[in-house]
């Protein structure tokens, strides 16, 4: 494990959220990460972790397959439904193999099988908090779009649109039946409200804005 | 058709005027209240009424007057046309011989209703060779309705009894057969004029048996006839094949076909329909399930053991997980230099802890399996090895291998608990099965079961030709987790063994010269535990 890394990690503010019913194996988790000081919190049920969990935690979850009360398929069912990014490793038991298959079906980045090499938990939970952040990026990036795309009036929404797609300013003139000039007008207001200076810049953003979320 | 033309208004003159101005009040009386027509009319084409009676308005709309001044024709504004050659011709026929007709045909009213009636009249010598007729029509729409509703509901009925599955006999009071469905014939193998008028025993397996007799005669007296009480019994084809059935007898009352025509003095008949349903498909499927059943629960008793280890990788592998990344922390601590010194014998307690904890799940295991002694009972040892023996033939048909029984006919009673011998079996047989798979039957894909009754008791052995077992790994044959096989839990010799110790033997084993390994133990007498 790389220390540096571990830093950014850190910077980052990312948290490794533990959920298993079984005391030891919390404790151990708990130790061992502490040895590379990975942030982490431990909780000792679905419910537990599921009755504090808010949007703006990031980072990843180890979770128990198969635990009493909610298990870790249902914390993930409703997980998904409150649009959380965080990316789940679920640690299984022997005969889990089924489960542990529907629960990456279902999106989980990873799984573990009980016992596990300690080097691989370390080394995945770092995986997943990479991953983590690249999706928090995006959906971050896609948001300052959509809210600057909100500032367009709807003429320059359809201006935005035509230039985006390439078209040259007399087409847009003729298709929106504008003179020339007012479209000249609308584009520059377009650059201004979206802060963009070239023609690449608001295509990329027409691209990042069509990104699924 | 012959017509006799008879000058208008003949019918209406009187030999007698005193005697009709007596008697007409009592006539006109009688007249209006017939439950019909009576005429008198013309026998020429349309039949020209020269009299007709009061009903005639009730029956077809018109006044008498109309129809006696003949501004309506009998003929022509009220019979069907297609029923007027029928009357025509059967009138015809009647007076030629000097007979009275009688016919039913249609009629339609003066508000276009469509009537059924009756009519019977004959020809009347008028006066001077002059013929007439005279006749009374009633209305039979209803009784015609009646008829053709009990028409459809007798084919109904009919089509319904050919189409159950059921034998649908009916029979009379003494219990004679009078009818059959094409059902009864096929299930029976009898055509009806074989068996008509025979009591219903012919076709009871045992036609004396008491119960029936009590229940057919309880039917026949009368004392069951409202309830269908069902029972199940057994028949006896033609051919003297006996199948289990469902019987039931229901009372119908129903009235002689001879005197339903009359209206007066119905003879009742009592009459009794048998319904009766082969059970044989009803009977083989209930054995099959009852046969699975048991069969599952057998699998279900010997499955203990594979559950159980699952159970118990669940509980090991939590002390052993922690254990694991404890011992981890604690070599990181020490690597990190000694400012988290400290922290490495907090490691080093807890994974002391958890190891104590795995243990206590294994003597939690051995206190179960020693429970599970108290069942020991007098076994044929043979049947059990063969139950085994169905049970391992499956997963060894799957492996393309043979599983080969050797057994001594000489003594087979044994004392012990059946379930967990085959328990010890089933687990031996597949401990061998895995092993040939391993070496790709290189020497044999057989495994032989023997019995050899010794002097402590009969000696099962299990003979595989798989890997055999190595010096070194016999010193942990039987330890808990101690496995060969890759996915192993490393329990089943281990359970094995506390099985068979129960039964004061000892599982043991010998490395066979050729190749794989048998296993045996010995289960005592009856006699040497009694």
């Amino acid at each position: 494990m790389n220390k540096a890394k571990v830093e950014t990690i850190i910077d980052k503010g990312q948290i490794a959220f533990i959920v298993d019913d079984d005391e030891a194996v919390r404790d151990s988790m708990s130790m061992l990460l502490e040895t590379v000081d990975l942030p982490h919190q431990c909780f000792s049920s679905a419910t537990e972790f599921f009755e504090q969990y808010d949007s703006s935690q990031k980072g990843c979850l180890i979770l128990d397959i198969s635990m009493p009360g909610m298990s870790g398929l249902e914390l993930q069912e409703k997980l998904k439904e409150a649009n959380s990014l965080l990316p789940i490793i679920f640690i299984t038991g022997h005969g889990d193999i089924p489960m542990a298959v529907e629960a990456m079906r279902q999106g989980a980045i990873d799984f573990m099988r009980k016992p596990f090499q300690e080097e691989n938990l370390i080394g995945r939970i770092q995986q997943a908090f990479d991953c983590e952040a690249d999706d928090r990026s995006v959906r971050d990036i896609r948001q300052k779009v959509v809210e600057k795309l909100a500032l367009l009036s709807a003429r320059e929404k359809q201006v935005f649109l035509l230039v985006a797609e390439g078209q040259a300013n007399k087409s847009i003139a003729y298709d929106l039946d504008i003179s020339e000039r007012t479209v000249e007008v609308h584009r520059s207001q377009v650059m201004r409200k979206l802060e963009v200076r070239t023609l690449a810049q608001l295509v990329r953003i027409k691209i990042d804005s069509e990104k699924p979320s | 058709m012959k017509l006799d033309l008879i000058p208008h208004g003949l019918t209406t003159s009187s030999d007698s005027k005193e005697s009709q101005k007596n008697a007409a009040p009592l006539l006109d009386s009688l007249l209006k209240n017939l439950p019909g027509m009576a005429y008198r009319c013309l026998n020429s084409k349309d039949w020209p009424m020269e009299f007709v009676s009061d009903g005639c308005y009730a029956l077809c709309g018109y006044d008498r007057r109309d129809i006696e001044e003949q501004k309506v024709l009998w003929g022509e504004c009220f019979t069907l046309p297609e029923d007027v050659e029928r009357i025509e011709k059967e009138v015809t026929r009647a007076v030629e011989k000097g007979e009275p007709f009688e016919i039913e045909y249609r009629i339609t009213t003066r508000d276009n209703q469509e009537k059924w009636v009756w009519e019977r009249g004959r020809s009347v010598e008028w006066r001077d060779g002059y013929h007439i007729l005279e006749g009374f029509i009633t209305d039979i729409t209803d009784r015609k309705l009646a008829e053709t509703a009990l028409m459809n509901e007798e084919a109904f009925a009919k089509a319904l009894v050919d189409t159950v599955v059921e034998a649908v006999i009916t029979i009379d009071e003494a219990g004679r057969i009078d009818t059959i469905n094409s059902v009864t014939q096929e299930m029976f193998g009898y055509k009806l004029d074989e068996i008509k008028d025979k009591h219903i025993r012919i076709l009871m397996s045992e036609p004396n048996n008491e119960e029936f007799v009590k229940y057919m005669s309880s039917h026949l007296s009368g004392e069951e006839s409202s309830v269908a009480n069902e029972r199940e019994d057994n028949c006896k084809r033609k051919d003297g094949s006996i199948f289990p059935v469902n019987l039931s007898v229901r009372e119908v009352i129903s009235v002689s076909n001879k005197s339903a025509n009359l209206n007066f003095n119905h003879k009742v008949e009592r009459k009794f329909v048998g319904l009766i349903r082969d059970l044989t498909a009803r009977r083989s499927a209930e054995q099959e399930a009852r046969e699975q059943r048991e069969q599952l629960a057998h699998v279900d008793r010997l499955n203990i053991l594979g559950e159980m280890a699952i159970s118990i990788a669940h509980e090991i592998n939590q002390p052993l997980t922690a254990i694991s990344m404890y011992a981890q922390s604690g070599i990181r601590f020490i690597d990190s230099g000694t400012s988290k010194i400290d922290r490495v014998s907090d490691a080093l307690n807890k994974i002391s802890i958890q190891a104590h904890r795995a243990g206590d799940v294994i003597e939690h295991i051995q206190q179960l399996t020693k429970q599970q002694d108290s069942r020991h009972q007098e076994t044929n040892c043979n049947d059990l090895i063969s139950d085994v023996h169905k049970l391992a033939e499956v997963e060894a048909q799957l492996r393309n291998m043979k599983i080969s029984l050797e057994l001594s006919d000489k003594l087979k009673q044994v004392r012990c608990d059946p379930i967990q011998i085959q328990q010890v079996i089933l687990n031996l047989l597949r401990n061998g099965m895995e092993s040939m798979e391993g070496v790709g039957f290189e020497s044999a894909n057989e495994i032989i079961v023997q019995t050899n009754p010794t002097e402590k008791g009969i000696k099962i052995s299990i003979t595989d030709s798989g890997v055999g077992i190595t010096k070194e790994f016999a010193e942990r044959l039987y330890m808990p987790f101690s496995s060969t096989k890759e996915s192993g839990m490393g329990m089943g010799l281990s359970i094995s063994n506390s099985i068979v110790k129960a039964h004061s033997s000892k599982l043991d084993f010998i490395n066979n010269k050729k190749a794989g390994v048998t296993f045996f133990f010995t289960l005592p007498y009856v006699e040497d535990v009694l």
